[in-house]
């Protein structure tokens, strides 16, 4: 018997998934056209989320990560180790934990690698099913996000490439900037109705446009089924 | 109507835009630019107020914040009243509809003004408390009447339509008041590329250069404003905001700014581009370093019937002429003591119109201004002030006579001047509110004759409020302070070549503020300080002689600066007053406390988003969709929404409850369950941990096995409990209340941070991750049986208190073999994104065994069956395990001691009248008993007597057929089968059985299976 049990979690056959924000897109219409709204949401479902914790100060824990990612840990906050290529990014969260984002259906193959490469005191920890990413993109978004969360996002307190965990309206969520107008929010599955209606209200004045659709969420779903099927 | 005071020319407003409004019921025409009290002059409105004790006619005072008497109404429906506006601040739009706050049944016939004016000699301070103090019970009646006379505006009976919003802003340096200084201080820090925010009260940015007689760079001062905000504009890094009150101004330079964004446009925020506005906006700004810039108030002169409509402030009369073109009268006498208030005069005759006289506190009074006038011809008294004003709803003339000051007497004859204005200046205050909410007390300077701000940290007072007046300091001082503060947050900040101004001569000023009458204070007319909350000079008088000696008692005791003005306009005066009756100083008088809002706030823009559905965030669950399609009633649970019952058709909550019970004990039924806190945990002394945290031993749980835990704080009582599975050798899922989630992990979190850092063990919530689904009953075994071919369900490989991994639906799952109802129980948790697709296939396959879903109520009475507690509803933080009966739960014989060990084994945690929990069975069966309901040992009730616990819990139980309850009752467990009663407030005494808690399935048959 192993001293930790890693588990697939996603289903091999045809299952109809649901992401933290199924629910609540279907009762929000979009209130802009992509052409006129100056703020653009995207829910990037499914994504495989860890949270790996372990000792900063262990080069060998340091080596182990990026020999399993491809990735140098990153040792304080901001900037994300990011491999957009790849769909992978590693942000430092805390002194000794990070938040591990790799596309979807790929959290357990990236468990498994970094389980094959560290040794010691560390854990990796699936969540999942947990939390969903918010891409936000536009003009306005900065200013969106002064309305929800009181940490700093100018340009010259936040480079792209940072990301903290805030208070955001009555909630928190986790903030990166990943582009120069481009940001992404992860939030926990039980807010993220809260999170997200708060969102569209607090865009409203903008222009709001929600770039998803069933297409889209399907296409990433499908996506999911191929990639978890290879790493098996 | 015309607007018979408005001049040809000049001006800001813009003739070409006329605007209708209505005031009091009448229509009026004004222009674009106008405020609404500007507007009014314009009209010759005279009266816009009554007083709130004395009911007197009340006229506009001011041009500004400090307005005490032009407070209206606002608002053209229901939904958009908005309760005391300043009419000096708001602007004039069309189709604007005010009213009067005070005065019934109208301002120009008021009832109450003739009990004012009759009685106005009995009601000196304190009044109130002096005449309806006894009995104190009848307050309540005689308050009604007293506040529907006092009459200060009403809030609206319907819904406010308009959204309101906050914003998080951070800059390096906030400017606070865009007059000459702040606009001086805010292009110097501009320059350097420093985050600038710069923000005004006003409509329009600018301050006294709006109105200065002053050319700056050869041109009118406004210009001068106008090219610095030009350039402001262009610079990325600066934020002007106009119509934006630094309301507060709080610790670490966290200043908010409350910015009306529609209110200068209509009562209600129109849409634009088809969506809504936000109304109004609290910025929340967290500023490196704030520079104040929010100028002076002027002091009126303080004599008898200083109130009439026509008395105005000197600075004010010089705004409303030269900024909005109205001339507030025809024959102008100005009372000053200061040179910069000759403005005025200078200003009136400019407009064509008479100056009477200017009196002046002073023997010679010598400067520029003084010069100028004396150019003109204009009549100046020397060592003369106006010593009373008369007529009634506008002043008809005025009584002027040679002052002492320092003997505080008239000393010369009385002449008697016919004019209908006066304006008057005692001095100029700076505005210290904004210092003073921070606790910086203001300090008093004699050389400007004014208090400026105490130190903040990180605060520059810059301009009027740093003693800076005069428009060539003012720019100097601004400009010095606006670079410097920009290099202290960091920045290179080129110096600003400062405009040129002449230097304007003035004369010293003198120290007047009441104006001494032929007749004493207490005997002469009415002589008002506060006149919004009518305090008079002879009212703080009688105080200070009563014995109110401090600043603060006088306040209290008089009322002065208890308005909605709070008391800006008159509350050094009546310091001044003070100090002159108790023969000290103003210094050693001090001043009253200011505290935030600077000006009133609406609730909207407090509230801002966070209202109706953002009041609170509402958790939900994976399945919480399917659950509103199938009729759930949902109760809160900390912030989750879980289901309460499912009722179907008319079903009443009983009625639903009872049925969704019998399904569980009869067959089949589900709960989810995902609410309740997971915690994974981690690390090879992940077990130790546990040991430490948890009462009983987790050494021997092997892997597939779970086991139920209780967690009590270091002082033994019962915080959390819940079931923990060892997943592998170093690996746990834990599970905690649906409340506690969060405070058990920051728990575990501390006692490994601070007290085990060397125990090898993470922990990280996974309560969202996993989707929990619980089947309980007889045929849960069947039911799942038919979703899963990979998980031997048999009750020998499957055994209770085991968790085995699988596949259900298709679906990899976890599914733990745990019960918090009696029954055969499979709890299955999976990844949440699926947890639709399994609860789906459950129903699919549950049709045939009446699968039913239940609430939490099902649940408690369920459990409580079976004597299983719910912490925070059996236990209140006074809970022992052992007064639980859970002593079984607690593993005194671990080798390495757990958190409340110790505590436990004091002798108050042994005592055996400690309260336990029991069962109770009401010796009516139908009786459901009143959780919280307390417990005595006899019939007969008599007051006091002793109260022995109270009920936790009760239900009806349909499988029992009877009611029951939970209870802890001292010395409970010694106690079983003895007769306890229940007095309840209707006078009933209800009488239950004490025995024990669990009251079906004791040997636990039912879960064994």
């Amino acid at each position: 018997m192993s001293d930790y049990a890693q588990m697939e979690l996603n289903p091999r056959g045809a299952v109809k998934s649901e992401s933290p924000l199924a629910m609540t897109r279907a009762r929000v219409a979009q209130a802009a056209s992509p052409q006129e709204a100056r703020v653009l949401i995207c829910e990037k479902a499914f994504l495989g989320h860890l949270v790996l914790r372990g000792n900063a100060d262990d080069e060998a824990f340091r080596a182990g990560v990026e020999r399993a990612l491809g990735l140098a840990l990153p040792l304080e906050m901001g900037p994300l180790s990011l491999d957009e290529a790849r769909g992978i990014s590693i942000q430092w969260m805390s002194p000794d934990e990070w938040l591990l984002i790799v596309p979807a259906g790929q959290e357990f193959a990236a468990e498994a690698a970094l389980r094959g490469q560290l040794t010691g005191h560390y854990a990796v920890m699936n969540v999942s099913g947990g939390q969903t990413l918010l891409e936000l993109s536009g003009p306005c978004v900065r200013e969106l996000l002064m309305k929800c969360t009181p940490y700093d996002v100018h340009p010259r307190h936040f480079p792209v490439g940072k990301g903290v965990t805030s208070v955001f309206a009555k909630s928190s969520a986790v903030i990166r900037r990943v582009g120069e107008a481009r940001w992404e929010l992860v939030i926990r599955r039980s807010f993220a109705d809260y999170l997200y209606s708060w969102i569209l209200d607090a865009a409203e004045e903008f222009g709001v446009f929600v770039a998803s659709g069933e297409a889209a969420r399907s296409a990433a779903r499908d996506a999911a089924r191929e990639l978890a099927t290879e790493a098996r | 109507m015309s607007q018979q005071n408005r001049l040809g020319t000049g001006g800001r407003i813009d003739r070409s835009r006329p605007l209708r409004f209505t005031f009091n019921g009448v229509d009026y025409q004004g222009f674009a630019g106008d405020t609404l009290a500007s507007a009014l002059l314009a009209n010759g409105v005279d009266v816009v107020n009554r007083s709130f004790k004395y009911s007197r006619p009340r006229g506009i005072v001011a041009a500004g914040a400090e307005e005490p008497n032009a407070i209206v109404q606002l608002g053209a429906s229901e939904a958009a009243q908005v309760p005391n506006v300043r009419a000096t601040q708001q602007a004039l739009y069309g189709g604007l509809v005010a009213a009067s706050t005070n005065g019934w049944p109208n301002v120009d016939r008021d009832l109450m003004g003739v009990i004012g004016s009759v009685g106005g000699k009995f009601m000196p301070p304190g009044f109130y408390y002096k005449t309806f103090m006894a009995p104190a019970s009848l307050w309540p009646k005689y308050e009604k009447y007293i506040r529907k006379a006092a009459g200060l505006g009403r809030v609206p009976k319907e819904a406010d339509p308009d959204i309101y919003d906050h914003i998080n802003r951070h800059c390096d340096v906030l400017v606070i008041g865009a007059g000459p200084a702040g606009l001086a201080a805010a292009l110097a820090a501009a320059r350097s590329g420093a985050r600038v925010i710069l923000c005004d009260e006003q409509e329009e940015m600018g301050g006294s250069l709006l109105d200065s007689r002053e050319l700056v760079d050869g041109r009118p001062a406004s210009a001068w404003a106008a090219a610095v905000l030009a350039e402001l504009a262009t610079l990325p890094e600066v934020l002007v905001l106009p119509r934006t009150t630094a309301n507060g101004y709080h610790d670490h330079n966290f200043v908010t700014l409350h910015e009306r964004r529609t209110e200068h446009l209509a009562d209600l925020a129109p849409s634009l581009n088809g969506r809504r506005q936000v109304r109004a906006r609290m910025h929340r700004v967290r500023a490196g370093e704030v520079i104040l810039a929010t100028g002076t108030h002027e002091r009126p002169l303080v004599f008898s019937n200083n109130d009439v409509p026509g008395n105005l402030v000197a600075g004010a009369v010089s705004t409303y002429i030269r900024r909005y073109a109205v001339v507030p009268g025809r024959r102008l006498v100005l009372s000053t003591a200061n040179d910069h208030a000759y403005r005025a005069a200078l200003d009136w005759h400019d407009a064509g119109r008479e100056v009477v006289a200017i009196v002046d506190a002073r023997e010679h009074p010598e400067g520029d201004l003084v010069n100028e006038a004396r150019a003109r011809n204009i009549r100046i008294i020397p060592g003369s002030a106006v010593i009373e004003a008369q007529g009634k709803k506008r002043v008809s003339a005025v009584q002027v006579a040679r002052i002492d000051i320092g003997g505080f007497k008239v000393a010369g004859r009385v002449e008697t001047l016919a004019c209908d204005t006066i304006a008057t200046s005692g001095g100029y205050s700076p505005v210290v509110h904004l210092a003073a909410h921070t606790g910086a007390r203001p300090e008093w300077r004699d050389d400007i004759l004014g208090f400026v701000p105490g130190k903040v940290p990180g605060m520059t007072p810059v301009g009027g409020v740093h003693g800076k007046g005069a428009l060539i300091e003012a720019l100097a001082d601004g400009a010095a302070a606006g670079t410097a503060a920009a290099q202290r947050t960091g920045f290179t900040a080129p110096a600003v070549e400062l405009p040129k101004v002449a230097k304007v001569r003035e004369g010293k000023a003198a120290a007047l503020y009441q104006v001494p009458h032929v007749k004493p204070a207490m005997r002469a007319p009415k002589q008002f300080v506060d006149p919004q909350n009518d305090v008079t000079a002879a009212g703080i008088e009688l105080a200070t002689r009563e014995g109110f000696e401090s600043i603060e008692h006088v306040k209290r005791y008089t009322g002065m600066g208890f308005g909605t003005d709070q008391g800006k306009l008159g509350n050094i005066n009546g310091m001044a007053i003070a100090a002159r009756c108790l023969k000290q100083t103003i210094p050693q008088t001090g001043t009253t406390v200011f505290r935030p809002n600077y000006t009133p706030v609406t609730f909207g823009a407090i509230a801002g988003r966070n209202c109706r559905e953002f009041f609170d965030p509402r958790r939900f669950t994976a399945l919480h969709a399917w659950h509103v399609e199938h009729g759930a009633k949902f109760e809160e649970v900390g912030q989750w929404m879980r289901p309460w019952y499912f009722p179907r058709g008319n079903e009443s909550m009983h009625e639903a409850v009872q049925r969704e019970c019998r399904a569980v004990r009869e067959s089949v039924g589900i709960l989810d369950a995902s609410t309740l806190g997971k915690i994974e945990i981690q690390g090879k002394d992940a077990r130790e941990f546990l040991n430490r945290l948890y009462t009983n031993a987790w050494t021997k749980l092997d892997v597939g096995k779970c086991r139920y835990g209780l967690m009590c704080k270091d002082d033994g009582m019962v915080m959390d409990d819940g079931v923990t599975a060892c997943i592998a050798e170093n690996h746990f899922h834990m599970t905690t209340t649906t409340g506690g989630a969060a405070a058990v992990l920051d728990w575990m979190e501390l006692w490994h941070q601070t007290e085990w850092p060397e125990l090898e063990v993470y922990f990280n919530s996974v309560t969202d991750h996993w989707a929990a689904m619980a089947i309980n009953g007889p045929n849960a075994r069947k039911l799942l049986a038919e979703l899963t071919d990979d998980i031997d369900l048999s009750g020998e490989n499957f055994k209770f208190m085991d968790w085995r991994a699988g596949t259900v639906a298709g679906v990899p799952a976890r599914v733990y073999r745990i019960s918090f109802t009696g029954e055969l129980s499979f709890e299955i948790n999976v990844q949440a994104n699926h947890a639709l697709h399994v609860w789906q296939a459950l129903f699919d396959k549950g049709e045939k065994y009446g699968l039913t879903p239940y609430g939490t109520e099902t649940m408690h009475v369920l459990r409580a069956e079976k004597g299983f507690i719910i912490v925070g509803q059996e236990t209140d933080g006074s809970m022992t395990p052992e007064d639980l009966g859970m002593q079984w739960c607690v593993g005194y014989k671990k080798p390495f001691s757990w958190i409340g060990r110790r505590a436990l084994t004091r002798p108050d945690t042994k005592r055996e009248d400690r309260k336990q929990l029991v069962g109770l069975k009401p010796l009516d069966p139908q009786l459901v008993l009143d959780e919280g309901a307390q417990i005595v040992l006899e019939k007969e009730i008599r007051i006091p007597m002793p109260m022995v616990g109270h009920v936790t819990s009760s239900y009806f139980s349909p499988t029992l057929g009877h009611a029951f309850a939970l209870a802890v009752v001292k010395g409970g467990s010694q106690r079983m089968g003895q007769t306890v009663y229940l007095p309840m407030a209707d006078g009933r005494v209800h009488a239950a059985e004490v025995v024990s808690p669990v009251f079906y399935d004791a040997e636990g048959a039912r879960q064994h299976v």
